[in-house]
């Protein structure tokens, strides 16, 4: 019954979008695969009329219980399908079709009543891209060990066993603890309904799939998952939901998929229930669910880790999962490697070796690192040590805190806005603070200074705005589907993503970071070390972005004092800024009784603040984007890797408590054979023993090599090795560069 | 005490075991046609000149005291015969199309380089390599960075063709962990037309290290058109049988090194590239090692 994959596996491609048609991954689900049968439910536009009558019937209700009504109403009525070709079932209503007459209006509702004073800034920061900022959703995992042990109808008798108890203890409930429990109730029952009538089109069903789904949606409609199969369907009905019609992202599968499958597996396989060779067919059905929806942010799930004393979590599961997804060749979901130095050895090898290969997409995540960040901010080592990873890199204490990603802050901007006095040219609006005209400015120290407080007071002025508005989380979402999850948030009775866990946090974003020390080192380096022009000039020169200013850009370009190089000037202040940043954010309170948290990684944000900065004094002409998460400037790291990761390492990468990213650019010739696998090991080895937090590896593949070819000067520092012929590959000519391409086709 | 390297390459990764640090000197005694390195070869310093990469900015000859940079008709043309190698247009050039291949350095100055990554040379079994040219021409300054390297912790490496008095190694072996030792071919004549000298001093100089038990990887260039055939690479492996030989390598021709040939102003011979049908064959005669 189970080697049917290959042919279902074009079909489960169409599934979430026509393969044939234009796909913007950008998009969050603005689309469709397959047709579900019309007698399953109503067309969107029906669904989108009844939402607007649902909305009305229930006006006079709590958000908690208008949502959860909304919720129900599309989970009585979208269509659905139960296909010959997968074992996960389909809901057709992906697009979040509720946000129209809940989420969305009170959005509104927020900035335009309940927090209006914040609102022109909250408008400029994102117009500008001086900062990015909204209300935050798509942060967050459920205690999946909940989710798993409960299923849906353990997890609604769970909440009302709660709701009971505070009812004793206090007499009364709140009226606040009323709707949330109510809003519980409505949406788990809607839920497990949906479950039923899923379960009642698989009884239409006579394929070889239908007798498998048939059992796994009634045992999941009754209680808590029996065997794997049903795990993996309960996770994907968790996140499709969750994501697809409760407006919240479910940022990993499992915590980590290995462990939570992990009894699961072993109980199958000693009762026989699968063989190991149908687990692994299931686990290709269930990965290539997010291969097909190919969202452009990934879905990450982890595996490995350590438990509470240290042992390697890795176990014959994660094999088979890593196996399966090498075979796959895909790239969505990306997985996380928990990284300790009690990983097996073989096992390291194996995801090295995919990673030089670019097969699959990974993420290593360093233990220490990670632990030591959640305790700075007041975790036990108890509730640090399990750690999720929340996103792409983001962590924090395992079902016990929310962290929402509440303000990206461009520092190039800040440097752009030194040179105008806040001015923003490309909008035409003051954004940032009024500073001294930089023309008069006649020392380093005055224009250093002016950058700090321009920088300042995007950071002082995001978290402000972010404090005002994140008061609000819970009245414009109301988080019912994960809050049930939580049995902190249970027992108080309080939304679990409003500050119904032990750990509230935010988390601000310190993007563009490497540009701009690179920026104000060519500050320094230009007109006051060299002195080779003034502010006058450069200014002039950024304002034409470097047109009839060639030269200048030239030697702008050839800074010597560049972070990522082992540059002492260059990583001191990179170090110095960098702690200036996470200090300024960390452990500061914010508006739902936890604390900020700092984060050195940029997200899409490199590219998108990028088109909206303009020229800046490294060399960068306006649009072009920003430096991405701790990395150095494009082409600007010019010593090679170990020089990047000495330099990276100085920014004290745990003291960024939400998250820390480096990208390990190598090229295909650098990793090969045994020697290039221990090679690997060793620069994550000293990135792990220097508190090094998430680091991922960037071969080179002939595609790169490809890109370098035409665009030159982003790959300055590209160098190619071959046993001692070292040779920078710009300085190849096209033949031989092509030649080393077509070896980079060709890795072993 | 000074030496004259040409450059220092940090994160080699096939010089040797872990990540580690080349450091590649000036000058050498053979002058193989094929080399990869030509900018090693001789003793002096160079400039070398990529003119692809040149715009034509003009900053060189603003700073050159010979004038061997000019500009003519918009166009930046470069004398070499002018040149007397002092580097200034190096930093001036806003191309990046000039490099200079030889300077001097001292152990106070080099060591704190090579030290930069011992973190990394650690968690990887690594460490820093000599090379070329033929570092063994400078044995003194050679001596003096090996001790200061092992004084440190450091494993040490030098890459070696081995055509120097025995004395040489002797002051080295100390200090030497490891010695990447090139093997040409075996046949003097066809060493002699490859690379301008005999091969029996190299020869011996392998059979004493091997008899002194130093750790040596043999490395051996393929090239069709010298020794990339079964006599040659049967006599080598014959040879190779009776002495105490940790690996041998066998490194396929390929023509990158072919630009910087002109770049130093300088021709090249383009050899054939041996086919993965040869380097198998001639991998199983090595498979002893």
């Amino acid at each position: 019954m189970f080697n049917s994959f290959n042919i279902d596996r074009k079909f489960i491609e169409g599934k979430y979008h026509k393969v044939d048609e234009p796909f913007n991954p950008h998009m969050r689900r603005a689309y469709h695969g397959w047709d579900c049968p019309e007698s399953t439910g109503l067309s969107i536009d029906d669904i989108k009329k009844g939402l607007v009558a649902i909305a009305k019937q229930y006006e006079d209700k709590s958000h908690e219980v208008q949502k959860a009504r909304a919720i129900e109403y599309v989970l009585q009525n979208t269509r659905i399908d139960i296909n010959e070709h997968d074992y996960f079932p389909l809901i057709y209503t992906w697009n979040r079709e509720i946000k129209a007459t809940t989420f969305n209006k009170w959005n509104q509702g927020l900035f335009e009543v309940l927090v209006p004073e914040i609102t022109p800034q909250y408008k400029l920061f994102n117009e500008s891209g001086a900062v990015s900022m909204w209300p935050d959703f798509d942060h967050v995992i459920p205690d999946w060990d909940s989710v798993l042990s409960l299923g849906f109808v353990g997890l609604k008798d769970r909440a009302a066993a709660y709701r009971d108890k505070l009812l004793k203890a206090q007499g009364a409930l709140t009226k606040t603890q009323s709707a949330y429990f109510d809003g519980i109730e409505i949406e788990y029952g809607a839920i497990i309904e949906f479950i039923e009538r899923l379960y009642r089109l698989s009884l239409e069903k006579n394929n070889d799939k239908a007798e498998l789904i048939q059992k796994g949606l009634l045992s999941l409609s009754k209680g808590a998952p029996k065997n794997i199969y049903e795990a993996m369907l309960l996770i994907y009905l968790y996140f499709m939901i969750s994501e697809s019609v409760d407006c919240y992202q479910v940022r990993s599968l499992g915590n980590g998929l290995d462990f939570s499958l992990l009894p699961f597996y072993e109980n199958d396989l000693q009762k026989g229930t699968f063989t190991r060779e149908e687990i692994k067919q299931l686990l290709a059905y269930f990965m290539m669910q997010w291969s097909a929806i190919g969202n452009y942010w990934g879905q990450p799930f982890y595996v490995g880790g350590s438990d509470k004393n240290g042992n390697t979590k890795v176990n014959a599961l994660t094999r088979d999962i890593i196996d399966v997804y090498s075979e796959l060749g895909i790239y969505n979901p990306k997985i996380q490697i928990k990284y300790n130095d009690n990983i097996p050895l073989d096992f390291l090898n194996k995801i090295l070796s995919n990673v030089r290969q670019n097969k699959g997409s990974y993420v290593f995540s360093c233990e220490p690192g990670m632990i030591k960040a959640i305790m700075s901010y007041g975790a036990s080592y108890e509730e640090a040590y399990d750690f999720d990873i929340r996103g792409c890199y983001e962590t924090g204490v395992r079902a016990n805190e929310v962290s929402t990603a509440t303000g990206y802050v461009n520092a190039l901007k800040a440097v752009e806005y030194a040179f105008h006095q806040g001015f923003d040219k490309r909008i035409g609006k003051q954004v940032g603070l009024k500073t001294p005209e930089i023309k008069n400015t006649t020392t380093f120290e005055e224009f250093y200074n002016i950058f700090i407080a321009q920088w300042s007071y995007l950071i002082e002025t995001s978290i402000n705005i972010s404090d005002r508005f994140e008061q609000y989380l819970g009245y414009v979402n109301p988080s019912s589907m994960y809050s049930a999850t939580i049995e902190y948030s249970l027992k108080q009775g309080q939304d679990a993503y409003q500050s119904g866990v032990k750990f509230n946090n935010s988390a601000v974003l310190n993007c563009g970071f490497a540009s701009a020390v690179d920026a104000i080192m060519a500050v320094y380096e230009l007109i006051f070390e060299k002195q080779i022009t003034n502010f006058e000039e450069l200014k002039a020169a950024l304002n034409n972005n470097w047109v009839g200013y060639e030269k200048l850009h030239f030697k702008a370009k050839k800074c010597k004092h560049k972070y990522g190089n082992g540059d002492e000037l260059a990583d001191w202040y990179a170090e110095v800024l960098a702690r200036y940043f996470s200090m300024k954010v960390g452990n500061r309170p914010n508006a739902r009784g936890g604390v900020y948290k700092p984060i050195m990684h940029t997200a899409m944000q490199f590219v998108w603040q990028g088109e909206k900065t303009l020229a800046t004094p490294d060399g960068r002409r306006a649009g072009e984007e920003t430096s991405k998460n701790a990395s150095p400037s494009i082409g600007a790291d010019r010593n090679g890797v170990t020089a990047f990761l000495s330099s990276a390492i100085k920014l004290n990468p745990s003291t960024y408590s939400e998250a820390f990213c480096v990208d390990v650019m190598l090229h295909p010739t650098a990793v090969q054979g045994q020697d290039g696998l221990a090679a690997m090991k060793g620069l994550l080895d000293v990135y792990l023993k220097n508190d090094g937090m998430s680091l991922q590896f960037n071969v080179f593949n002939a595609d790169t090599l490809r890109d370098a070819q035409a665009n030159p000067e982003k790959y300055e520092n590209l160098q190619v090795r071959v046993c001692g012929w070292n040779v920078l590959w710009n300085n190849l000519p096209k033949e031989q560069q092509d030649a080393y391409i077509a070896r980079a086709e060709n890795i072993i | 005490m000074k030496a004259k390297i040409f450059e220092i390459k940090r994160f080699a990764v096939h010089d040797g075991d872990g990540i580690r640090t080349t450091v590649f000197f000036k000058g050498c005694s053979l002058k193989c046609v094929w080399c990869h390195n030509p900018e090693g070869i001789s003793a002096k310093s160079k400039l070398a000149y990529y003119a692809h990469k040149c715009i034509s900015c003009g900053e060189c000859l603003s700073v050159c005291p010979t004038s061997a940079h000019t500009i003519e008709n918009g166009k930046h043309a470069f004398n070499r015969e002018k040149c007397i190698a002092c580097g200034r247009c190096v930093e001036a050039c806003l191309g990046n199309a000039l490099t200079l291949y030889g300077r001097e350095t001292t152990v106070e100055e080099l060591l704190p380089i090579l030290l930069q990554d011992k973190e990394f040379y650690n968690h990887s079994d690594g460490g820093v390599t000599f090379s070329g040219g033929e570092c063994m021409l400078q044995i003194d300054f050679l001596e003096e960075i090996l001790k200061v390297c092992k004084a440190n912790g450091v494993h040490t490496a030098v890459d070696t063709a081995g055509n120097v008095s025995w004395e040489h190694f002797e002051k080295i072996l100390p200090y030497t962990d490891l010695f990447l030792y090139d093997v040409k071919c075996f046949s003097e004549d066809l060493h002699k037309d490859g690379t301008g000298v005999s091969n029996r001093l190299i020869l011996e100089n392998l059979q004493k290290l091997s008899e002194n038990k130093a750790e040596i990887v043999v490395r051996i260039p393929v090239i069709p058109e010298f020794n990339g055939n079964d006599y040659e690479m049967q006599k080598i492996a014959d040879y190779l049988k009776n002495l105490r030989i940790g690996k041998v390598e066998l490194l396929p021709y390929h023509a990158m090194g072919e630009h910087k040939w002109a770049a130093i102003g300088k021709k090249t011979t383009r050899f054939s590239v041996p086919s993965n049908g040869d380097i198998d064959k001639f991998k199983e005669l090595f498979n002893g090692f």
